[in-house]
């Protein structure tokens, strides 16, 4: 369930975490998603190692086959995580990119 | 003080759309009471493993609700934790008993997950995972098989090693009357089976389910009684992204090795298993981290043959069907593990026998491997 006061106390934190880059060290393709992201599926999800060691599990953009490999260098981005429910504040998130 | 299972009783698990929570609940708790030649009137208290009611069925309350329906006026309580939820409501009744407070208990453990849509049920399940994992899109097949994923990479383990897991776990649900599918499948069948969250495919993901099981708990020995040697819970980070490894569920090995400790006997000691196989990669983990194989060696062995009924060297792995092949209503599975454990240990599971069973452990999981719940049980 989406709150509009979660996702503003929440975005908060989103600058902490962009522009960053790290490294894939898993992934998976999602084919059989959860409602609220059935228009992008299907899409991958990665577990990335960002160069401060930190891990994030975020979802893959701008992307190929080639790209789904360990190792692979990814960026931190902003982007609309999820269709907005019928409150209409639009959930920002962090998604990965290749560089 | 020693603990008993005294009575169980499991519901038909599947796509159960004529029954409703309330009559499962009535089948299976009075099963098990008539099981355990026990009057309703003798229950003191009534622990309910469940996990989606709320979320799916909008009923939350559940401990009242279902004394209600069993017409039983006993304190009752609603234990939640993820696809956990049934083994931690045999802890918890454990725990009461260990306490003193009372002599006789009933755990329910049920779930309804078969009126709701799919992607609903996803959204739900995903209550387990992390604030993370969920606006990252991931869903409960997509964190295993990134684990799959590194568990690939790092041990050569292949999707036919996997997919060998769910053709045991359905044959030896041919042999259960109870389980949700009675048919035999073929690897082949697995790897052309449609991709869920690659690399897993359909027939590596257990069902979503409709079901209950139900299990009297005593401090005193009866007849048929089984005795539980051992209640352990551990937990873990809920989301996969702070684990120092992938490729093991640090919650099953440590609960496991507490077991182990508390019940006086070692890995090999164990003739039965009710390992938590929500999908093929999760019974590798399982079979390594409870220590029946070491890490690495468990998908050959599985594949050989040596945990299925009739061939195996050593353990029986899930040989009620397991969670892929008897389905797998999340907050039922860990009350039915017992359960299933508790008729291998009278001798009375039937074509499903293990042969001379004598030492039962039943590996409960919640989330990605964030609660982990071992039961012992011995004859």
């Amino acid at each position: 369930m989406q709150s509009p006061v979660k996702i503003w106390r929440n975005q908060k934190n989103i600058a902490q975490l962009l522009g960053k880059t790290g490294t894939i060290v898993s992934w998976t393709l999602i084919r059989v998603p959860p409602g609220d992201f059935m228009d992008q599926a299907p899409y991958p999800v990665v577990l990335a190692e960002l160069e401060d060691g930190k891990r994030i599990e975020a979802q893959l953009v701008d992307w190929k086959d080639t790209h789904l490999a360990f190792g692979t260098k990814v960026k931190t981005v902003i982007r609309c995580v999820m269709r907005p429910d019928a409150d209409g504040v639009i959930p920002y998130g962090i998604k990965v990119k290749p560089i | 003080m020693h603990i008993y299972v005294t009575g169980a009783a499991t519901t038909k698990f599947g796509e159960l759309w004529s029954a409703s929570p309330r009559g499962l609940a009535r089948q299976a708790v009075f099963g098990a009471l008539k099981d355990a030649g026990l009057e309703a009137k003798r229950v003191q208290a009534l622990f309910v493993g469940n996990m989606l009611s709320g979320m799916l069925g909008g009923q939350e309350h559940l401990g009242a609700f279902f004394a209600e329906e069993l017409g039983l006026t006993v304190p009752a309580f609603k234990i939640e934790g993820a696809c956990a939820s049934g083994g931690l409501a045999v802890h918890n009744a454990v725990n009461s008993l260990l306490s003193g407070q009372y002599e006789t208990v009933v755990v329910l453990g049920i779930e309804k997950m078969t009126d709701h849509k799919p992607e609903d049920v996803a959204t739900a399940l995903m209550g387990a995972g992390s604030e993370d994992e969920r606006l990252a899109g991931a869903t409960f097949p997509g964190l295993y098989a990134m684990i799959a994923r590194a568990h690939m990479q790092q041990f050569g383990t292949t999707e036919e090693d996997m997919a060998a897991v769910a053709v045991k776990n359905h044959y030896h649900a041919t042999l259960n009357p109870n389980a949700q599918f009675h048919a035999e499948i073929t690897v082949e069948a697995v790897m052309k089976s449609s991709k869920i969250a690659d690399p897993l495919k359909l027939l590596d993901c257990s069902p979503i389910s409709d079901g209950a099981a139900a299990i009297v708990l005593s401090t005193k020995r009866s007849p048929h009684s089984v005795e539980v040697a051992a209640s352990v819970v551990a937990t873990d980070t809920l989301g996969l992204a702070q684990r120092k490894s992938l490729t093991q569920l640090a919650a099953t090995k440590q609960a496991a090795q507490k077991a182990y400790t508390l019940a006086g006997i070692l890995p090999e000691d164990v003739d039965a298993s009710e390992v938590h196989d929500c999908f093929t990669i999760a019974e590798i983990l399982a079979a390594e981290d409870l220590g029946f194989f070491a890490k690495g060696n468990a998908a050959a062995a599985i594949r050989k043959g040596k945990t299925t009924l009739g061939t195996s060297t050593g353990v029986v792995l899930n040989p009620s069907g397991g969670l892929k092949g008897c389905g797998h209503p999340v907050g039922a599975t860990g009350v039915k593990q017992i359960a299933e454990l508790v008729e291998q240990l009278r001798g009375n599971a039937g074509k499903r026998q293990v042969h001379d069973a004598r030492v039962g452990l039943a590996h409960n999981v919640g989330g990605s491997g964030a609660t982990a719940v071992i039961h012992i049980l011995k004859t």
